[in-house]
């Protein structure tokens, strides 16, 4: 408990010296710095329409995020999310071209289709470790740049929407839109319920065990008969299923279409979550909905004050330093003490 | 360097190490209070066992990492190096035990690598360069052709490069980490002739090693170090093999068995004929048969890196032998998985923080390894983790084992070594295994830790459980062993019975591989 009080302490100093700083840029800038993070919290947190939206828009952060946070924590260094959440948006965008069913098949369908689409890429990264020793964080981004220009070649020219003038395919079937309740829309639903699993998987379940272990010491693990490569296969199909889901949903959540560009830095944001959660499940959820309130908010800033929403990339910058940076500092200030007690002990 | 320098060297040492303290958090003191000096063209060999501080001073000493309290006077001047190019600014240099080179680039090229004669336009002067290191290889005699690519070279040969690459930087004082341990018997005596003949050139050498017969023909003077203090630095004229060893364990003291001899019941385990060599053709096991049977405690004696670890990874399955066979109970274990070994093997590896723990997890979690792939009633519907037997199970090895913690969910690395020790000792110990593999299970744990363990590896002997234990505690293995097994370069050189022999003879065996007058 007294652990987990000092981690939250520890993120929100982070975050304040993130926010004094940025407000520091401001004054340099010439802008009020008060006047600019009311716009930007009253555009995001202001109003049921305004919160819905952050909702909508943390899907991908919290699912590329959980995807990279459960990579890390259990070894794999799963690079890989830009390209399987276009491929999962790919598939379910195929699904939803050439398929139609009542609604209450056609939503499993297609989620299930983007998870497959994901898995696929992460998969293959996989085997390329398995056969021939490739390291995956090699060729997981190197497999970004491939889905990429496939993903641009698909809505090109196969599932090319006649009469656009620029390349995206037509709207999938109606019947694999998410639903919207009043202004909530449903795909944050499916993160909450994919949030659950993946919490329940990872802390609950001997596979779970298994991969945190062998992300904190593998060599103990493997001598404690855990199948480190099995694992490694699972981990790196399931990060690719959860990346490939958030493009799932970005397809049937908004515009209903692949267009170019789609989710262009979900994924790497997904990655950045990720890196300021620490890897933990948890934390990856809360930090998905904060940057996505930052990101939301920063278009009403922008309408509001003269200050480009530009800022916020870099006030999302600096809130990732700031948090990884204290976190290491208070582990070497903790370990400096303990060295201090010793020598203390030792000359009395 | 200037005459007047020169003749202060006389009056002074080269080096002088003064009241040197590293501590690693959280309670490993790995120097305390240790004073060493290195005179100008001597020879000086640091010995110890492993975990005695010799790496971590020499290391200090070549600025890879900060002493927390402590001075270094260098020709009397005091010294702090930042890291390692201050100290071969400074002329100290340090050739690692692994060799860390480019495998692609010519001898040459790794030479001259950061410190590069340049020509026109910045560019390398390349027959400038190979000439000098020709000159360096000439003058020392050294027998490599600089462009040669490493890739091709041997690990001795690679080793040269390490230290000719030193030399090309002037380097005056040279530290090698256990340089030996990587080579062939017959590669040994030319690194030594090379050694003498750059002491003769007036460098300095520091050397570490464990094997007191290289040191004692080598060195001018040796230093002992033990548990991070330093015991005495004395002529190597005047002392022998078996007083070094004597200082490098502790004093003989009197001890005695507390081991009832049993009747040894069926054979449990078989070591049969097993070979393993290194990429390098070394020889690293060599024939190797053990049998161990149930209610046996059987010792493996041998001074660090003569086998001890290899043995340990063709037993555990880390490493595959290149012949021979491993049985426990009858079955066939040479290729099995890990898993499929675990099913017959406890296992307590010597080192707690890499292979015996996740310092990182909870102390529960560490405590469940294992048992919840073999015990079924660890988990429900096969894959969900029962944490009420998990928490039950760890309150039991609390309670057996006498841990003291404040909580089960507390990360590993909050225990104490000795409790770090009982967890995994308790874990280990209450699988139902019929072997047991125990590598230096006392190591770094306090006198009445290691009471304790040796009371626990006595009582599963009592279970009729077969026990190999791996220990360079000579004290420990006469005092919890019904036989003792030599390992000398790979081989078992002996096979005694530990009540019909005694510690004169074992060190003896240990060290020279072959008892005395053989």
């Amino acid at each position: 408990m007294a652990h987990n009080l000092r981690n939250i302490l520890i993120n929100l100093a982070g975050i304040l010296i993130a926010f004094l700083l940025g407000a520091v840029v401001m004054i340099f800038q010439g802008y009020n710095p008060l006047e600019t993070y009311e716009a930007l919290f009253g555009y995001s947190l202001g109003n049921t329409y305004s919160f819905m939206t952050v909702l909508k828009n943390s899907v991908p952060l919290i699912l590329t995020g959980l995807s990279a946070s459960v990579a890390f924590a259990s070894g794999p260094v799963n690079l890989g999310q830009p390209g399987q959440l276009l491929m999962g948006a790919l598939f379910a965008t195929v699904g939803g071209l050439y398929v139609n069913l009542p609604s209450v098949l056609m939503i499993p369908f297609l989620l299930v289709s983007a998870m497959v689409g994901g898995a696929l890429w992460s998969g293959i990264a996989g085997l390329l470790k398995r056969l021939f020793n490739m390291d995956e964080y090699i060729t997981t981004l190197m497999m970004n740049m491939i889905a990429d220009f496939f993903t641009y070649w698909a809505i090109t020219y196969p599932f090319f929407e006649k009469n656009a003038n620029h390349p995206q395919t037509p709207r999938i079937t109606k019947n694999g839109w998410m639903p919207e309740i009043g202004d909530f829309n449903t795909n944050f639903l499916v993160t909450l319920i994919v949030f659950v699993i993946i919490w329940f998987i990872f802390y609950r379940t001997t596979n779970g065990y298994e991969w945190r272990i062998s992300g904190k010491n593998s060599l103990f693990a493997r001598l404690g008969g855990v199948e480190i490569e099995k694992n490694y296969m699972h981990v790196m199909l399931l990060t690719g299923a959860l990346a490939g889901l958030a493009g799932g949903l970005i397809i049937m959540a908004g515009p209903h279409r692949f267009i170019k560009g789609l989710g262009a830095n979900y994924a790497w944001d997904g990655i950045m979550v990720s890196m300021v959660a620490n890897n933990g499940i948890v934390a990856t959820l809360i930090y998905g909905i904060f940057f996505s309130i930052l990101q939301t908010g920063a278009l009403g800033m922008e309408l509001i004050t003269q200050v480009p929403s530009e800022l916020i990339t870099v006030l999302q910058a600096v809130i990732v330093l700031v948090v990884v940076a204290s976190r290491g500092y208070f582990t070497l200030l903790l370990s400096k003490m303990m060295t201090k007690r010793k020598l203390k002990e030792r000359s009395a | 360097m200037t005459e007047s320098v020169r003749r202060d060297d006389n009056l002074t040492s080269l080096i002088e190490i003064n009241h040197l303290v590293k501590i690693f958090p959280p309670n490993v003191v790995a120097l305390n209070d240790v004073s060493v000096d290195f005179q100008e063209g001597e020879i000086h060999a640091i010995v110890g066992e492993n975990g005695a501080g010799k790496s971590t001073l020499m290391k200090i000493l070549y600025g890879m990492i900060p002493a927390d309290s402590g001075e270094i006077l260098y020709r009397g001047k005091p010294i702090h190096f930042a890291n390692p190019g201050e100290a071969i600014r400074s002329k100290i240099g340090m050739v690692h035990q692994e060799i860390l080179l480019i495998p692609q680039y010519t001898v040459w090229e790794n030479v001259i690598l950061g410190m590069e004669p340049l020509g026109k336009f910045n560019r390398i002067h390349r027959d400038l360069a190979r000439k000098q290191v020709q000159d360096r290889i000439d003058e020392f005699q050294f027998n490599l052709d600089p462009d040669a690519k490493v890739e091709d070279l041997s690990v001795a040969a690679r080793q040269k490069v390490e230290i000719l690459k030193l030399l090309y930087r002037d380097v005056t004082f040279l530290i090698l980490d256990e340089p030996t341990a990587v080579l062939t018997p017959q590669e040994i005596p030319q690194l030594f002739d090379e050694l003498r003949r750059l002491r003769n050139n007036g460098h300095t050498i520091a050397f570490i090693s464990h094997h007191l017969d290289e040191v004692l023909e080598l060195s001018d003077r040796i230093s002992v170090l033990r548990k991070g203090k330093k015991v005495a630095t004395i002529p190597a004229s005047q002392t022998s093999e078996s007083l070094l060893a004597e200082m490098m364990v502790g004093r003989e003291v009197v001890f005695e068995s507390i081991k009832e001899t049993v009747r040894p019941g069926k054979l449990i385990f078989r070591l049969q004929n097993i070979r393993l060599q290194s990429p390098n053709k070394k020889k690293l096991l060599d024939d190797v048969n053990i049998e161990v049977k149930a209610g046996e405690i059987v010792g493996i004696a041998g001074v660090e890196g003569n086998g001890q670890l290899e043995l340990v990874e063709v037993i555990t399955g880390l490493a595959t032998p290149d012949q021979g066979q491993l049985l426990i109970n009858g079955v066939n274990l040479t290729k099995a998985s890990i898993l499929e070994r675990r099913k017959y093997m406890a296992f307590v590896p010597q080192d707690r923080a890499l292979m015996g723990s996740c310092l990182n997890a909870s102390i529960k979690e560490n405590l469940i390894m294992t048992h919840y792939k073999l015990n079924p009633e660890f988990t429900r519907h096969g894959h969900i983790l029962n944490d009420k037997k998990s928490t039950e199970f760890a309150y039991e090895i609390r309670e057996k084992f006498d841990i003291q913690l404040h909580s089960i969910e507390d990360e590993m690395k909050s225990l104490s070594g000795g409790n770090q020790q009982k967890v995994i000792l308790g874990r280990e110990l209450l699988l139902s295994a019929p072997f047991i593999l125990l590598d230096q299970p006392t190591r770094g744990l306090d006198v009445g830790s290691i009471e304790y363990v040796h009371q626990q590896i006595i009582r599963m002997s009592k279970e009729n459980r077969a026990i190999l234990l791996l220990s360079s505690d000579l004290e420990e293995l006469f005092r919890i062993t019904d036989r003792i097994l030599v390992l000398h370069r790979g081989q078992i050189v002996a096979n005694l019975i530990t009540n019909e022999t005694n510690i004169n003879e074992v060190g003896y065996l240990m060290l020279e591989g072959a008892a005395h007058g053989a």
